[in-house]
């Protein structure tokens, strides 16, 4: 029955209704497909997402990576100038240093020492041995210390006995009337040399009061004089004893 | 009878080979229109089954009727409304009541061609 109406359908009918299949299975097919693709589209989404996901938790990863390295950087940095601040002062600290050496240094009688000084000789004052007590006329090695401290608090470089020369671990013994100096024995009268500014050496050797009066009150000859040249050489380590 | 099966088949295949890109907004649209076909489609063939199929009605249905559908979602979209759907519910209820006709028509028929 079917079939033999379709059969009578006008070809005009017919015409329409494959119009309108046609629209349909276009309209049909493209949904089909758009959707298709669509979830294709979702689907290289998810795996975008997911990599973006991963690449993202790496990127965290990595900042958290460089937080902490940039953390360590300024640490170092600090560190780094913690020391140049040390290095500055050391600097400063080596220059002083230098110049202590240079002066530890003359006063071991490691080096050689030469310039202008003064010289101060000591003699025995003139006494009559019959008559009065001969410890009061002759130089003592007290007389030597106080003439030797004297110059050294004044800045002497260097300053020698008779022409031995004073080191830091210097002694000076008395032994009646001679005076032994590291070992080697000197009669008066004593001529002692101290390298230095003769200036200042002069004027704190003859202070008011000071060291060539107490001398002269204690019956000693004291003869003060400034020198253009002093020369003392270097001590070597047999002379030391 | 074979016109109409060479009309679908040359549809799908265009409608596959089909390469243009849509935008994402106006796929709605489409899928409303999917749903108007199939109804119009259902509607025509049961209207056949009752004898009082039209070419006019049904081919002027058709193309209407996948136009509103169009023109709704459009507007939907434009007026923030989902206009779209009450679209799909109109020809969803439609298709059902179409398809349940039509099956009941069938089923009758059947039994009194078994009888």
């Amino acid at each position: 029955m079917k079939k033999t109406k379709l059969l009578k359908v006008p070809s005009r009918g017919l015409i329409t209704i494959s119009m309108v299949s046609l629209v349909l299975g276009f309209i049909l097919a493209y949904s089909y497909s758009i959707s298709s693709e669509d979830n294709e589209k979702n689907a290289s989404n998810l795996s975008n997402f997911q990599e973006q996901e991963k690449y993202r938790e790496k990127l965290v990863e990595q900042k958290e990576r460089n937080k902490e390295l940039t953390e360590e950087i300024t640490d170092k940095q600090q560190k780094i100038r913690a020391f140049e601040h040390s290095f500055v002062e050391s600097e400063e600290s080596v220059e002083e240093l230098v110049e202590e050496a240079e002066i530890l240094r003359l006063l071991i009688g490691d080096i050689p020492s030469q310039g202008k000084g003064i010289t101060v000789s000591l003699e025995d004052g003139a006494y009559n041995p019959s008559q009065e007590n001969p410890n009061d006329y002759i130089v003592h090695e007290s007389h030597v210390f106080k003439v030797i401290n004297e110059l050294k608090i004044s800045g002497a470089e260097a300053i020698s006995i008779n022409g031995q020369r004073l080191h830091a671990n210097s002694y000076i013994r008395c032994t009646g009337p001679v005076i032994v100096v590291d070992g080697k024995t000197f009669p008066a009268p004593f001529t002692i040399e101290a390298v230095g500014d003769p200036k200042v050496l002069l004027s704190s050797v003859n202070l008011g009061g000071g060291v060539v009066d107490q001398l002269t009150s204690d019956n000693i000859v004291v003869t003060v004089g400034e020198k253009d040249l002093i020369t003392m050489p270097a001590l070597r380590e047999d002379d030391y004893s | 009878m074979w016109l109409p099966l060479l009309g679908l088949i040359l549809g799908i295949s265009l409608g596959l080979l089909t390469e243009i890109q849509i935008p994402e907004i106006y796929e709605s649209y489409l899928s409303i229109a999917v749903l108007a076909a199939l109804d119009t489609l259902f509607g025509g063939i049961r209207a056949h089954l009752q004898h009082v199929y039209d070419d006019k009605v049904f081919v002027s249905g058709f193309f209407f009727n996948i136009a509103l559908a169009a023109a709704l979602a459009f507007l939907g979209v434009h007026l923030g409304i989902d206009l779209y759907l009450a679209a799909i519910f109109a020809f969803g209820v439609r298709l059902f009541q179409n398809i349940a006709v039509i099956r009941r028509i069938l089923l009758t028929k059947w039994s009194e061609r078994k009888n």
